[in-house]
């Protein structure tokens, strides 16, 4: 079994009486791609929301690369190289396609509290970005601002800010949350080529194609708890999965 | 002149005639005209910097004046208790430069903190009328409501010789927070102002780069400061005041926000309409409420155009270039 990455221990976070993450411990491996599937509101977006940080758990415990990260900020877990997407689109929507993709990379190349130099003078970061942009298929709409794209350029725009930041693993909230059907493709080939490239991905996501295209690994949540782990072919096929995320349907059927 | 390769020609023929135009205009013009103009340059720099905050790093500060006015006093004691000659005015512009970054760092300390835009705007508000009463109550220095007449330098007696630094003084700051704007930091405030918590996500530490943006913004209203106390040889408790943060804050707006040329725009637009006004108080008796039109403009300028003179002008100058792009594809096809 390749190194754990992140792991969790007992994770809880409760907001009042809900208990939103309830006893998770769950560890994700180096190099593995990871899915992470469950029913509306079983706690997906609030599991990782509490491993970038944006939460803080009630109770448990979030190591990363063997340190423990329950108290740490979310800015020094992006330094640790955890890179994270948001499931409703987290762009700065009047700065410029190119502007948005060079902030991340000014971010993760580290330029400093630089006050009176010009941005465009670093030519390493232009050069960068240009190589994000034709990554993400977005290198025509450079100079567009990022408000102004339709939402399957801002979701990509989205995954290409990630990307910028080199991260050793990445959390993505459903990527495809939103795309028309004619785009998914491209953004299975985008994830798939930043998978060979050896990033570590953890995937959101309800699109089945995509999941059985993808993962290594997939992780059921349900209502809070992990329901099962294992094999994508293993965990398609048990019986209790079949029940709780398709309420008695076959995981094989067609996607909508 | 590595600067002047980011300015395309038309833009620098442009500005190189304006330059010519103020420095010719202060020898035909009135002695009241002058001052005018000197005053719109400085309290141009003054609105600038409260555009850092507003326009680029999307912060509202209601204590800004704070900067403004601790300047003008500044300057106006250590001309009283020292001397009214050059030393001490560079004396004064170090001690108001060391003075507001501890200012903007310690309002930052607290306003930083958390919460969201309007509780740091009620902080700073209260900060602001801090220090407008202090200055109110320490007598001995400040001699209190009744205001700090002070002598000054004999090199900016002349109203003319005065003009010029003023217009001097405008240039560079002008040049030195476009500097600022265009810089690594400058580009971070600008994702703060539109999203704080996806900056926070790409590892930038925002409070720390919003620190920085109320530093550069608070020393360039401290120095603005101390040039307007020197224009009016005068300091009071109004430097202080909220309506003096909220002058900035108007200047903008007229102007533009988040254009920075649009506080000059601004400033050259409110005071002028501002001195009209007052002028026309010999015409007619209701012109002793020219507030009244004041506010009034204020209303049309925020229903008509939200964006500014700048924001106008720039929306103007995109539509077209969309007609000739367009033009040209028809063409092509």
């Amino acid at each position: 079994m390749a190194d754990t990455l992140i792991q969790t221990e007992n994770l809880s976070i409760s907001f009042g009486a809900h208990k939103a993450v309830n006893n998770v411990s769950i560890s994700l491996e180096k190099g593995l791609f990871t899915t992470i599937l469950g029913p509306n509101g079983a706690g997906k977006t609030t599991l990782f929301n509490l491993i970038s940080g944006l939460l803080k758990p009630t109770e448990g415990k979030i190591y990363f690369k063997g340190t423990d990260i329950t108290g740490l900020s979310p800015i020094e877990r992006v330094k640790m190289g955890m890179g994270r997407s948001f499931q409703l689109t987290n762009v700065f929507s009047r700065l410029t396609t190119f502007e948005n993709v060079r902030l991340s990379i000014q971010a993760h190349q580290e330029v400093g509290y630089k006050m009176f130099t010009d941005y465009r003078k670093f030519k390493s970061l232009n050069d960068k970005t240009h190589e994000i942009l034709e990554e993400v298929l977005l290198k025509d709409k450079k100079d567009f601002l990022a408000g102004e794209l339709s939402h399957g350029e801002q979701r990509k725009l989205e995954l290409g800010m990630v990307l910028a930041l080199q991260p050793e693993v990445l959390l993505l909230d459903e990527p495809t949350a939103g795309m028309s059907i004619e785009e998914v493709p491209t953004m299975i080939d985008i994830l798939n080529k930043t998978k060979e490239k050896g990033t570590t991905i953890i995937l959101i996501e309800h699109k089945m194609d995509m999941v059985k295209a993808l993962s290594d690994k997939l992780i059921i949540i349900v209502n809070g708890a992990k329901l099962v782990e294992g094999d994508p072919e293993e965990v398609s096929q048990n019986p209790e999965v079949l029940k709780a995320y398709l309420g008695g349907g076959v995981l094989n059927e067609p996607t909508t | 002149m590595k600067l002047l390769k980011n300015i395309d020609k038309k833009t620098f023929i442009a500005i190189g005639v304006l330059l010519v135009v103020l420095s010719i205009v202060p020898h035909l013009a009135k002695l009241s005209t002058i001052t005018l103009m000197s005053r719109i340059f400085i309290l141009a720099v003054y609105a600038m910097s409260y555009d850092i905050l507003r326009g680029y790093t999307g912060f509202i500060n209601l204590g800004h004046a704070l900067f403004f006015g601790s300047g003008a006093y500044i300057g106006g004691i250590l001309f009283t208790k020292i001397d009214n000659t050059m030393g001490v005015f560079v004396l004064a512009v170090i001690i108001t430069v060391i003075y507001c970054s501890l200012a903007a760092y310690i309002m930052g300390k607290i306003v930083l903190r958390g919460g969201g835009v309007i509780a740091a705007a009620m902080i700073t508000l209260a900060l602001g009328e801090i220090a407008r009463n202090t200055a109110e109550r320490w007598r001995s220095v400040t001699m209190g409501a009744d205001g700090l007449p002070f002598k000054i330098p004999d090199i900016f007696r002349d109203r003319l010789g005065f003009y010029y630094y003023a217009l001097i003084f405008l240039i560079i700051m002008t040049i030195i927070l476009r500097q600022f704007i265009l810089s690594p930091t400058g580009r971070v405030l600008m994702a703060i102002r539109e999203n704080e918590q996806r900056a926070t996500f790409l590892g930038y530490n925002t409070s720390k780069y919003k620190l920085i943006g109320l530093q550069v913004a608070g020393i360039t209203s401290g120095l603005s400061g101390v040039m307007f106390g020197i224009l009016n040889r005068f300091a009071n408790t109004d430097l202080l005041s909220v309506q003096q943060t909220l002058n900035a804050l108007l200047i903008t707006l007229v102007g533009g926000t988040g254009t920075l040329y649009g506080a000059i725009v601004g400033s050259a637009f409110v005071n002028t309409v501002q001195n009209y006004l007052l002028d026309l108080r010999s015409v007619h008796p209701i012109f002793e409420r020219w507030l009244l039109f004041f506010g009034a403009m204020y209303v049309v300028v925020v229903l008509f155009m939200p964006e500014g003179f700048v924001g106008l002008w720039n929306k103007y100058l995109k539509d077209r270039r969309t007609k000739k792009n367009s033009r040209v594809f028809e063409k092509g096809l």
